[in-house]
This record gives structure tokens, sequence and C-alpha cells, in this order.
């Protein structure tokens, strides 16, 4: 009796001293068992996007539990609306752009299908992009890209699986040549694996801000649909014009992420590129925690901003210390003036006035006409600190009826160089002294530019009195 | 027996799993209009990978782009219209009717026209149907 409860003992007293650290990244532990992907020409129809861990916009649902996700995501060729007026013939993963999100855990079997269903004509919807071949390429995964990654024609599907070693946020693209045509295209999203035993914190609100840039090219006159494509040009050249939280120019401003003071909020941040660095901010309060490519092992402690390169990522979280809105922005401002900005606010609809200081719109009105949308988003981006429309006189003078005061001659030679007009023309040395002897800066505006700004001068002209709402005035 | 051996070692995805290089060949020369039009017209399609030395170049590239696609054209058996071809990829799309004539046929002829051997990679005879390509 005696050896049988020394026998006992013996075996139950290791299990209650301290246990041994258990190493997360054990490679001999992570499910690395191939599965052979499957073609077929057996294609989805109905919806594009199906599954339980899929979320649609940017607040994110709790984690579906279920240790194995099915996951389908058909591709899509698709006119989406990337700012006010400026229609782009997208390709998608499911049929959005930023494709959904996926949130999973570690240790999940992901379980794949998508129909390449780029051959299907959108109802109503004029296509521009002829189909193609697709294939996706999950950052997320350890698999043969040979046989995963395989791109396949229009009609056919692909199903593969795969199972979440580490965690992360993790970028999914189109994996097909060109790999940045079709990422600059639309065709990304992000996969959320939480860690295998959940955050070591607890937060109110969780949302997912992609950035990622555009790369639009205006269509020509005769194009009454007004469908931009891409501009191959600007994309070899990494010159976007438009660089975007989760697909739209100041999206997230018209649509602020809401949260109230005292919440702790999470960030999971991808910055899709494809080839431009983000330095994500938020004005007004300090990351109390930053997970560099969303995993809690790489951690850093009362961070201002955090830099991304292409598909890096990282989970930022933060307090709402007070009433306000709190204000995302990419702080390489160059990014940020072409729409990589939004807000998270403790007001359901902030007062336009929050966003002066960003010189942020609040107009839903936009010009029909490509040269003049285009105006008014470089107004919106540019001019806001000096002057208003519509709002009364700033530094500079009220541009509401600009047109009505001067012709498109003199706007022209006046927005070309306005340093030789100022010595030379009578009303500039008029406006010189109303503005207390502050002269109107170059602004190194290309011709086409300064036609884009007097065309859009010229609807807002044309619009009847208090049909458009005006841009918020800047500092 | 050259040709035999590549098309072995193509076809046997055990031992080399390229379907991400071939994919991405076909993908660069895919045409799906193109492609529709032969499928409908009871045509196949195969997509080939060049095996040559291509000149490098941009320039270059839109050169030899030409050659090939009008030296391709002028092959018996080649579906007039049907000619995709990639310098940068490194690939072939043509179309052929099986009526008339076979696979192994059209690519001995485009071999001998264009100076370049040829590894025939994958054919599409309905459409979302990408196969092996086999001799036929």
């Amino acid at each position: 009796m005696k050896h049988a409860c020394l026998l006992v003992l013996a075996v139950l007293l290791p299990a209650c001293g301290p246990s041994a650290p258990t190493d997360a990244y054990d490679l001999s532990k992570m499910d690395l068992k191939p599965v052979p992907s499957k073609v077929t020409a057996e294609r989805h129809t109905g919806a594009f996007a199906e599954g339980a861990a899929l979320n649609l916009g940017a607040e994110l649902k709790p984690l579906d539990p279920s240790p194995v996700k099915t996951i389908r995501l058909d591709t899509t060729h698709k006119i989406i609306e990337i700012a006010p007026g400026v229609k782009f013939s997208a390709w998608t993963f499911g049929n959005q752009v930023p494709a959904p999100t996926i949130r999973a855990r570690v240790g999940d079997r992901i379980k794949f299908s998508m129909t390449n269903r780029s051959d299907e004509a959108a109802p109503g919807v004029r296509l521009t992009a002829a189909p193609m071949m697709h294939s996706m390429d999950f950052h997320a995964a350890m698999v043969s890209p040979q046989d995963k990654y395989k791109s396949i024609a229009p009609g056919q599907t692909m199903e593969f699986e795969f199972t979440l070693n580490y965690p992360g946020v993790f970028m999914y693209h189109c994996g097909t040549p060109m790999i940045l045509e079709h990422i600059a295209s639309g065709m990304y999203g992000a996969l959320i694996v939480e860690p295998r035993n959940g955050y070591p914190t607890k937060v109110d609100r969780e949302y997912m801000v992609i950035q990622s840039e555009f790369y639009a090219k205006a269509p020509p006159k005769s194009d009454k649909a007004g469908i931009y494509t891409l501009d191959g040009e600007r994309l070899r050249a990494a010159q976007p014009n438009y660089t975007v939280f989760n697909g739209v120019h100041n999206g997230m401003v018209k649509n602020p992420l809401a949260a109230k003071v005292g919440e702790r909020v999470r960030l999971f941040l991808l910055n899709v590129g494809p080839s431009k660095t983000s330095s994500f901010h938020v004005v007004g309060t300090i990351f109390d925690r930053v997970w560099l490519e969303g995993n809690p092992d790489n951690q850093l402690r009362g961070a201002q901003t955090v830099l991304l390169g292409s598909s890096n990522s990282a989970i930022v979280e933060f307090m709402i210390p007070e009433e306000g809105s709190y204000i995302m922005v990419d702080h390489h401002f160059a990014n940020a003036s072409q729409g990589a900005i939004g807000l998270v606010s403790t007001a359901a609809k902030p007062p336009a006035t929050e966003l002066e200081h960003h010189n942020m719109p609040s107009v839903e009105a936009t010009p029909s006409d490509a040269e003049a949308a285009r105006g008014k988003l470089a107004f919106e981006s540019k001019c806001l600190a000096c002057h208003s429309i519509g709002q009364g006189r700033k530094l500079g003078p009220d541009l509401a009826g600009v047109t009505k005061r001067r012709d498109a001659a003199w706007l022209t030679r006046w927005l070309k160089s306005p340093e030789t007009m100022l010595q030379t023309d009578e009303h500039a040395k008029a406006m010189l002294k109303e503005a207390n002897n502050i002269p109107m800066p170059n602004q190194n505006l290309s011709d086409a530019e300064i036609r884009e700004y007097i065309k859009y001068f010229q609807w807002y002209d044309a619009q009847p009195k208090g049909a458009v709402g005006a841009p918020m005035a800047g500092h | 027996m050259r040709f035999f051996l590549l098309l072995v070692f193509f076809l046997s995805a055990k031992a080399w799993a390229c379907g991400y290089c071939v994919e991405d060949k076909i993908a660069a020369v895919y045409e799906h209009a193109a492609v529709s039009r032969s499928l409908a017209g009871g045509r196949t399609v195969v997509f080939f990978a060049i095996d040559g030395e291509l000149p490098p170049g941009a320039a270059a590239s839109a050169k030899t782009r030409a050659r090939i696609e009008k030296l391709a054209a002028a092959v018996p058996g080649v579906e007039p219209g049907s000619v995709r071809v990639s310098v940068e990829a490194a690939a072939l799309a043509i179309a052929y009717d099986p009526k008339r004539t076979g696979l192994a046929e059209v690519q001995k002829a485009l071999e001998r026209k264009l100076k370049l051997p040829l590894l025939a990679m994958q054919v599409m005879d309905r459409p979302g149907h990408l196969a092996a390509a086999r001799a036929r």
C-alpha cells in the first residue's frame, strides 16, 4: 500500500511543478501535411464569396470557433468607385476591393475554393477588362506554390487546403503575371491568424484597415461610360494617383470607424502596396501596443507610427482618451493627400469642422466630367489650406463664383505664374493687398492640372445654389 | 526522342512540379476572346513553352514577337488569327483543327518553321478544361 502511494505521488508530483515552456514555433508540431490541389471545370454559381470566417467590411466579427474554415472567393471583373466620380475597372476576389477579410487562428484548417468568373458579365455594367487567368497566393500558407498557386482559366475552379501555423495578419493576392497589374487592379485581401490561445489583451473594437494604391488612367472623352483603367506607365514608375484605406479615397472620413471614450481599439493593418510603404499613424493617440506582422511576439510599446512595406502588416491598439475624431493617416503625407486618411470617431457622424486640420472634403456632389473631378480632388488636397469654396474668405479669396469674376484665360495665367501677375496685373495687385501682402505661391502646376482646376471651378459655379456642399476649409 | 523526354519531363508532376511556371506561361498568352472563338469552332488550343534562346530587350522583344507570330501563322494546320506570343514569358499559343491534324504534327511543323524547340504544356479543347498536352 505504501509503495502504491509513493508510486502515485511519483507520477503526480512532476505534473504539479512548473511546466516546461512550450515552443509555439516548434516546426515538428506544425501541420505541413500536403494535400494536392484540385482544378476542375465545375463552376461556382451564385454568391462570389462564402464562408463563416469572412468579414466583408472594416468591422470584424469575432472569431468563428470552427477548426475548419471553408472559404470560397471567386474572381470577378467589376467596376468600382475608388473616388467620387472615378469609376475604375477592377479585378476582384469575392467581387469587392479589398477582398473579404478571413479570420481564423493557429491550428485552423483552411479549405479554399475559387472559380475564375472573370468571364461573367456583371448585370448592367460594361466590362472593360477581358477575362483572363487568375490565381490565389496566401501568404499565411506553407505550401508548394507550384501546386496551390497555379493560374486557372475563366470557368475553372481551384481547390486546395492548408493549416495555419503562425499567427499574424497575412496578405493574400493574385499571383498570376504580371502580378503587379493583378494587385494594382484590386486582387488582394487579408487573412488574420490569431494566436492559438487568442490575443493577450482585451479590446472593445476591432477593425481591418488595408492600405493600397490605384494607378488610374482617365477615359478618353469619347468614352461615355467614363471608366478609368489601369495606367501601365504610372504603375511601372510607382506613381499612384490614389492611395487609399479599404479601397476608397477618403472612404473612412465619410464613414468613420466608431469608438467610445475609454474604449480600447485594435486595428489590424495591412499595406498591400503594391509599390509604396505606409507610415501609419493615428492623430491624437499613441499605440499602447504594436504587434509587427500581427504577431504578439513581435511587440512594441508606446509607438507613434508603424512603418509597413508592401505586404507588411501590424496590429495596433490604443485608447480613446476623450470625445473626438482620431485621424488615421499615412504620415507620408504625399500618400495621405491621395486619400490614405480615415477617422476613428466617438460621434456617429463627426462634425465637418473636425476635418478642417486635414483638409478633408465633406461634399457628396461631384462632377461627372473626368477633368473636373480630378480638379476637385486636387483642390481638396492642395488648396483648402488657404481657400474655401462657398465658405467665405480665408487667407485667400473664396473661390465660389471665381469663373464669373475672372475668365478662363486670366485664371490660367494666374495659376501658371502668380508672381508674374502680381507685377503686371491690377486685379492681382489688389488681391495681394486684401491678403495682407501674402502672395499666392506658385504651385508649379502643369497646363493639364490648371485646366482641371478651372473645369472644377466652372462646374461648381454652374450648380444651382445650395446644390453642392462646400469642401472644408483648411488651416 | 528529345521531344519524348521533354514531354515526360513536363507530364511527370511528381518528378518536377512545374505547374506554377507552366500556368504562368499559359496566362501570358491566354486571350479569352481568341480561345473562346477557337473552341466554338471546334479547334483545340495548345500552349507551348519556347525552349530556345530569345533575344533580350524590349525592342528586340517586339520584333521577335512579330516574327514568331508571322511564322507560326504560316504553318499548315495553325488556325488563322489564333497565334499569341509572349517573348518575356517564352510562351506561344495556337489553335489547330484536330480533325485535320494532330498536336505532334503541328508542333513539328512549328519547330521547323521557327527553328526553335517547343514544349507542349497544356491543351484546351472545351471551355475551362486545361489538360496536360499529350501527342494526339
